[in-house]
């Protein structure tokens, strides 16, 4: 059957009528082969333009439409919705630039109209070419799988539950609350954080479409947006979570005593333990690597202790299956080790404690109950605070040290109203609307806050700590108790496997790369998979739980049970009769979207994961590699006009 | 531009270089009418072949423009560029075929000076080498 391709032209008012001779251009090609009609149009991107482009199609029994407007990027779709309710494949019409591109630019009528003609031309050799292309739809899996407990993905947990969404909520350590549980108050409401938090918490571990799935590890994750296949390693906990009831009782006749990692190393704990009074969910775990008796040596002293049989020294990592449609990774930060620059004395000296310790001292369920003490059990009379640990080094501001340490401030002269307190800053960052008044309300309380060049040495001279500074013209020293350190943030040790796992990039900081820093900051490359929280950079509470709602609101409103999910078709494909099997297209896909068919020795591409970049096609030697929509022959059939 | 023979094909990705020109556009920045686009989605996805094709339908000079190197929407299909065009000039400049006449460049959303800038650049490259004259093989 013969083609009968549609040419409209738009006028776009004056825009595109008054620099371009645009009834030239309709002449010229109403006489090119397998044009049906061209006409123009005042504007056809309004109401009357699409009814009459819709008309068109139908009164001329088109095959092929060309549009010579503004740029696809207004109105294509718009056009294209209109191709379709009017009976043709929506790719089987060309769009081509005649506004920004050409009237715009060009002030010379003829110049303009000879180059509007070309890009004319150009669309009409390749409309002909271009072939329908069916949307694509796939059964989805609603269910999803949250990495990491702490705020951000908490937030996005009990949004998607809200809805009724099956969550899965993974965390590695025995607890979830993540970095926030450890806290006392947080500014800048100043808020008891274990209040704010216990809710959320007894929320999660209560709601029946919730599965928490705690000191345990993703191993494995396989499949695309809408249908993810992970394998969570549930790590041995010694305790039935079923049988235990939190009563404490094995704690106290366990012989083993080790540093008790949740308070900073500031307690000991046992090889039976809760990472801090209030963890939940509220059941011990036992630390195999401690623990006598899975040591191997003579003791079952906890196994005596409790009262209702929970404890089981054969238990054995369990291997757990998911089936997902989402996952969120949501696994936190932690402080940067001050250790590695040697003139902060951390480590080394006593009472060099970093803002985290100091938040653990400072905590009812801490180390002291909460009570601000030095190792020698006295209370300090002078703290100095050093910021900008580590900015140099990680080469980024984390933009929540100043401010932690401005509350800290608050609250050690809440609790030691005689305590004298140094702030050593060399830029403070308080950049939201709360953080300003908390800076002028701790200068109200007596904080002192000196400006130094970033070079401040930490000496001990008796039993004082010394801390050596330089302002801008003169060097100088502060003799104190306790020195804290405003340690930068850095993304856990976990981020760089979790990448390395599901293939997606990290930023230079080792922070998990967002699909794009202003407009998708929850989203990674990968479709599926939603960052929320400080895995994705340093930020504070408030920030990490609007991010884990974000990344839950993004995937409630994509992947709704019983729909379907609509992948993009403008893909690649492979011919197999034309595919030698070099593997090239799979070592250059951004998105592993290809992979080897080892049976019939070709590349197969995967419709779920390709986004259609092309990348693969122009490295395929033999063109076997096909980008559906740009083609190599609908590409040359654009350059044949357009290079004359 | 009078001189039809002159004409510069420049391929532009779909996410920043393509949105880059329609800046250029809403800013009415000028540059010569001879300077015609393609667009595709990626820069990865220009092959050699089109450069090559490009000249043989007339082409005096072919532009590529990308994202900025580790803006890619599609991660890095830019990268594998850069490498492909640098192959590409070396084996033009074998043929006789001023390296000079390609140009990969970067050129994101926002850049519409940018463009045009760099096409009115290209424009004046190739004008100071003439059309390509391609002997029949």
């Amino acid at each position: 059957m013969a083609e009968r391709i549609g040419v409209y032209v738009c006028k776009c008012g004056p825009n595109i009528g008054d620099k371009i001779d645009v009834d030239v251009i309709v002449n010229d090609v109403n006489s090119i082969k397998n044009v049906a009609t061209a006409k123009s149009h005042n504007l056809l991107c309004s109401e009357d333009g699409i009814k009459f482009l819709k008309s068109e199609i139908e009164k001329e029994k088109l095959s092929r439409v060309v549009i010579a407007a503004c740029t696809p990027k207004m109105y294509e779709q718009k056009f294209m919705k209109a191709c379709e309710e009017a009976g043709l494949n929506p790719y089987l019409m060309q769009m081509t630039n005649i506004r920004e591109q050409c009237a715009w630019v060009t002030p010379d009528k003829t110049a303009a109209t000879e180059k509007a003609r070309s890009f004319v031309i150009a669309a009409i050799n390749r409309v002909l070419l271009q072939e329908p292309i069916e949307k694509k739809e796939i059964d989805i899996q609603p269910d999803v799988l949250v990495v990491g407990g702490g705020v951000a993905g908490m937030e996005a947990t009990l949004t998607l539950a809200q809805k009724g969404r099956k969550v899965y909520l993974v965390d590695k350590s025995p607890c979830i609350g993540g970095l926030g549980a450890r806290f006392e108050e947080v500014y800048q409401t100043m808020e008891c954080a274990p209040c704010m938090l216990a809710p959320e918490m007894q929320d999660i571990l209560q709601k029946e479409n919730i599965e928490t799935l705690t000191h345990s590890e993703i191993e494995d994750v396989v499949g695309s947006y809408g249908n993810f296949s992970v394998k969570i390693r549930k790590k041995a906990r010694y305790v039935s979570e079923e049988a235990c009831i939190g009563c404490g009782a094995c704690f106290e006749p366990c012989p083993v005593e080790i540093s008790n990692e949740f308070d900073e190393g500031l307690s000991k704990r046992k090889a039976i333990y809760l990472p801090f009074a209030g963890a939940l969910p509220n059941v011990p775990v036992i630390d195999k690597d401690n623990c006598k008796k899975l040591k191997g040596e003579e003791c079952n002293a906890c196994e005596q202790a409790c009262p209702f049989g929970a404890i089981n020294f054969d238990d054995e990592d369990k291997i757990i299956e998911k089936q997902v449609g989402a996952i969120i990774l949501a696994t936190g930060s932690m402080l940067f080790d001050p250790k590695s620059i040697p003139r902060y004395g951390y480590r080394k000296f006593d009472n060099v404690l970093t803002g985290l310790q100091l938040e653990r001292l400072n905590a009812s369920n801490g180390p002291t109950g909460g009570k601000i003490l030095l190792k020698n059990g006295k209370e300090p009379k002078s703290i100095a605070f050093i910021y900008c640990v580590g900015r140099k080094e990680k080469g980024y501001c984390s933009g929540v040290c100043c401010m932690y340490s401005v509350k800290l401030a608050h609250l050690l002269r809440d609790k030691l109203p005689d305590v004298k307190i140094y702030n050593l800053y060399t830029d403070l960052c308080l950049p939201k609307k709360e953080h300003q008044r908390l800076y002028n309300e701790a200068v109200d309380k007596g904080a002192k806050f000196i400006r130094s060049d970033g070079t401040e040495n930490v000496t001990r001279v008796g039993k004082n700590l010394v801390v050596q500074y330089k302002t801008d013209t003169t060097k100088k020293k502060v003799s104190v108790d306790m020195v804290v350190l405003a340690s930068a943030v850095e993304p856990d040790e976990s981020t760089e496997k979790i990448a390395k796992l599901l293939d997606i990039p990290r930023d230079e900081q080792g922070f998990f790369s967002e699909e794009h820093a202003l407009m998708k900051p929850f989203g990674t490359p990968l479709e599926g998979v939603f960052i929320a929280g400080s895995c994705q950079g340093p930020k504070d509470i408030a920030d990490a739980v609007a991010q884990g709602g974000a990344a839950a609101g993004r995937i409630l409103s994509k992947l709704i049970p019983g729909e379907k999910l609509e992948l993009e078709p403008k893909v690649a494909e492979i011919d197999e009769d034309l595919c030698s099997g070099c593997s090239t297209c799979i070592t250059l896909c951004p998105y592993s979207a290809t992979h080897r068919d080892e049976e019939k020795k070709i590349a197969v591409v995967d419709d779920a994961l390709c986004r259609g970049c092309g990348t693969c096609v122009a490295a395929c030697p033999t063109g076997a590699a096909r980008a559906k929509h740009f083609t190599k022959e609908q590409i040359f059939a654009e350059i044949k006009e357009v290079a004359k | 531009m009078k001189d039809d023979k002159l004409t510069i094909v420049s391929f532009l990705c779909n996410w920043c270089s393509y949105e880059g020109a329609d800046k250029a556009g809403n800013a009415r920045l000028n540059y010569p009418a001879n300077v015609r686009v393609i667009r595709v989605m990626c820069s990865g996805r220009v092959d050699p072949e089109f450069v090559i094709q490009a000249f043989k339908e007339g082409a005096s000079g072919v532009l590529i423009l990308g994202c900025h190197p580790g803006d890619c929407h599609y991660k890095k299909g830019n990268y594998k560029t850069l490498r492909r065009i640098y192959l590409l000039k070396k084996t033009l400049e074998g043929f006789g075929i001023e390296p000079e006449r390609v140009r990969l460049d970067w050129v994101a959303a926002g850049e519409g000076e940018r463009f045009a800038k760099v096409a009115n650049e290209m424009v004046k490259t190739i004008e100071k080498l003439g059309p390509l004259e391609l002997s029949e093989v």
